[in-house]
């Protein structure tokens, strides 16, 4: 049987397989075959295992979506779709990292999923980010002659050192308005811009506009915002229900501070909020008029970079200034003039009032006299005249 | 006296410019004397005339308007501490002093804040998803999306179309994503921007033959309409209560009232009633061959691609044309004279 086998095989066999057993066959007796042919197997065997061990695990992926899986008709090629991509995610993962070091280089995205905060404000970023390329000369706008650094090429170089140092001081200024609760509306309304002011807001709990701003949404805000629905939150931001019938009577909302990427084109926006007095913070390009806002911050507004770095700076420093507010309000504290004329509705009020103790009324007065001396206070901060201000007002936030 | 004024102010800015803090900047220093120059040339060549110089110069000077001024923040802040619970008027009024009112949505400004939000939302969830793979927009699922009219009217926002369409493209792209891999949130959240009923939705309950053996059928045709009932038998007619000869006088109709059962070669098997009313001979006849053909799918489901090709399953949409005004019939125009 042996011989036959070995004659079907031919000379092939006699050269593929390896001498050792045909030695062995030779020498001793005629049943080793028997044993090596199953020592062969056992190995081929073990192989198997080994080779099962070390390819990755196929049974745990393919079970990802029953419901396509049981699906009867095309299921097919939907399943193979998804496999396809779940291992092309795994071996993303695997081997992904491997290959040569990258060295450290621009990534867009990063502007926007993690922006600068104010300390990281350096000129090698605002450098990288063109903060510095101004306008043809031509067309600059005198006023603002000393941010600009010099000529080159015909365009005006805006100076770098002044855009750090106004863009620290406005950072200041978005900083402490929101520590003090105060609105501050965030706009960018060239395309583009929206990713980074929607994301400025969302860090500094402020409040965005990358849509056209209508025409008399401050001076004619009862008209434009009343049906914007508002709400009545306490010092930790949470909403306290009950107040819908008097918030209906209230005054539309107006910003406390607006922060504009692109004056130029909002000018009826800075328009109206001189005329309420609400400070701006804007972004001068060379061409642009430095007096349109309270805070300029002299850099290239044509850069999407460079106002992604802007709206970050300021949107990291509204969230420093929330987070001191929430933790002073942690411990008991209103950093902000509560609002006026509010009642507590009846559901709220019957819950306090029920295990009232006698002595209320000496206490009531007493907070009562407080909260118009507070509020008298406040009212005097507010009405102060402005003349003096300004330049002790730059002192204390340089 | 118009040319003094205009030369100090000019002056003036030229100081304020050379006390600008600027300490490496030396080439700048040229240009605001090089664009006084033609200034101070025209001013000493061209006639006064005073009226207009006097209008005219206020008027460059003044700004269109002046920005606030700058925030004073003072020392101390207008809170309170919260000296722990007194009674309960004192912690009623406390409650009171730390109330302040701010905007439901970040979006207040807008004026379209539910359509803003809307649209930033469906934008995050296509960056998540963007990667994923996708299907061709003709073997995408069949959705019905709300119109701008019926958006506008969810929100009761005055949303501008062309901001609509923007986000709807946004939400279409989401439906293209490959179906095995969609995920859950993403079907949630496109439900909001589809209508309340979808194609598939309305699904016909399906007849079926009721205790007496009877499968009952509703056909119309033209401005007939006809009921049948067929019941397995040997092949008797009946139509309001005659038979099929009474009741046609001609072949054709016949033929075309039991055309269901005769393509299919069921004429012997069934017995069939039906009431029909409304129309003529012709539409009645037809509207019993839809029928016929409805009851019979009940008995037989399988007959249907046999039923299609014989041309019994399909209703006939076509009706009179009205007549119009200054029409003779309802195309035809009366005969053009001249003059």
């Amino acid at each position: 049987m042996i011989i036959r086998s070995v004659a079907r095989a031919g000379r092939r066999a006699l050269v593929q397989t390896s001498s050792q057993p045909w030695r062995r066959f030779l020498a001793t007796q005629t049943d080793t075959i028997e044993t090596t042919a199953e020592n062969s197997f056992k190995q081929f065997h073990s192989l198997e295992a080994q080779f099962n061990a070390t390819a990755p695990p196929q049974e745990a992926v393919p079970s990802f979506d029953p419901a396509a899986a049981s699906a009867p008709a095309s299921a097919h090629v939907t399943d193979s779709v998804a496999e396809q991509y779940h291992r092309f995610k795994q071996s993303q993962a695997l081997i992904g990292k491997l290959g040569s070091y990258i060295t450290p280089h621009y990534q867009p995205h990063t502007l926007l999923s993690n922006p600068p905060s104010p300390a990281d404000v350096t000129l090698e970023l605002l450098l990288a980010s063109e903060a510095h390329q101004g306008h043809a000369t031509s067309l600059w706008n005198p006023a603002n002659a000393r941010y600009i650094h010099g000529i080159r090429q015909g365009v005006h170089i805006i100076s770098l050192e002044a855009t750090a140092a106004h863009l620290r001081r406005a950072a200041k200024v978005v900083q402490e308005v929101s520590r003090r609760g105060g609105l501050v509306l965030f706009v960018g309304t060239r395309d583009g811009q929206d990713r980074a002011v929607a994301r400025a807001s969302e860090l500094a709990k402020g409040y965005h506009l990358f849509e056209r701003w209508i025409p008399g949404s401050i001076t004619n805000g009862q008209q434009i915002l009343s049906k914007c629905r508002t709400k009545v939150v306490n010092g930790k931001d949470e909403e306290i229900p009950g107040f819908e019938e008097q918030l209906m009577e209230r005054p539309v909302l107006r910003p406390d501070l607006v922060v504009c990427m692109n004056p130029l084109e909002n000018y009826v926006l800075l328009h109206e909020c001189a005329l309420n007095n609400i400070p701006t913070i804007g972004v001068i390009d060379t061409n642009a008029d430095p007096t349109w806002v309270t805070y300029p911050i002299p850099a290239n507004d044509d850069s999407l970079r460079c106002i992604q770095v802007i709206a970050g700076v300021l949107g990291r420093a509204g969230e420093a200034g929330q987070k001191q507010r929430l933790e002073l309000a942690e411990t008991g504290r209103v950093t902000y003039r509560p609002a006026d004329n509010l009642v507590l509705p009846e559901a709220l009020q019957e819950k306090t009032v029920a295990a009232a103790e006698p002595g209320a009324e000496m206490d009531l007065d007493e907070s009562l006299e407080d909260a118009d001396e507070l509020a008298d206070k406040l009212d005097m901060a507010n009405n102060r005249e402005m003349s003096n201000h300004a330049a002790r007002a730059i002192k204390k936030i340089d | 006296m118009a040319r003094g004024e205009l030369s100090r102010t000019l002056w003036s800015a030229a100081e304020g410019l050379r006390s600008a803090p600027r300490s490496q900047c030396t080439r700048t220093m040229r240009l605001p004397y090089r664009s006084l120059q033609p200034a101070a040339r025209f001013i000493s060549t061209t006639p006064s005339r005073s009226a207009e110089l006097t209008s005219e110069t206020p008027e460059a000077q003044l700004e269109p308007f002046t920005a606030a001024p700058e925030i004073e923040f003072e020392a101390d802040e207008g809170g309170d501490k919260d000296s722990g619970g007194g009674n309960n008027q004192k912690s009623n009024n406390q409650l009171l002093r730390t109330l302040r009112v701010v905007p439901a949505s970040r979006s207040y400004f807008s004026a379209k804040p539910t359509f803003t939000d809307d649209y930033l939302h469906v934008s995050a969830l296509l960056r998540s998803v963007a990667t994923l793979p996708t299907i061709l927009t003709t073997e995408a699922p069949r959705v019905a999306w709300k119109t701008i009219d019926q958006y506008r009217i969810m929100t009761n926002e005055p949303v501008k179309t062309q901001r609509f369409h923007r986000m709807m493209h946004i939400v279409k792209r989401l439906n293209l994503v490959h179906p095995s891999l969609m995920p859950e949130h993403i079907k949630t959240a496109m439900r909001r921007f589809m209508k309340d009923s979808q194609p598939g939705d309305l699904v016909p309950a399906p007849q079926l033959v009721d205790d007496w053996g009877r499968a009952r059928g509703v056909g119309r045709r033209k401005t007939s309409s006809a009921v049948v009932w067929l019941v397995e038998g040997e092949g008797e007619a009946l139509v309001n209560g005659k038979s099929l000869s009474q009741f046609f006088g001609r072949l054709h109709h016949r033929e075309s009232a039991v055309w269901a059962l005769k393509a299919t070669h069921r004429l012997d098997k069934y017995n069939m009633f039906g009431l029909v009313q409304g129309g003529g001979s012709t539409g009645q006849a037809e509207a019993l061959t839809l029928a016929v053909a409805k009851a019979l799918l009940v008995h037989e489901p399988a007959l249907k691609p046999a039923l299609r090709r014989a041309g019994c399953v399909t209703r006939d949409p076509r009706k009179v044309e009205r007549k119009k005004t200054g029409h003779v019939k309802a195309r035809k125009m009366p005969t053009w004279v001249k003059r």
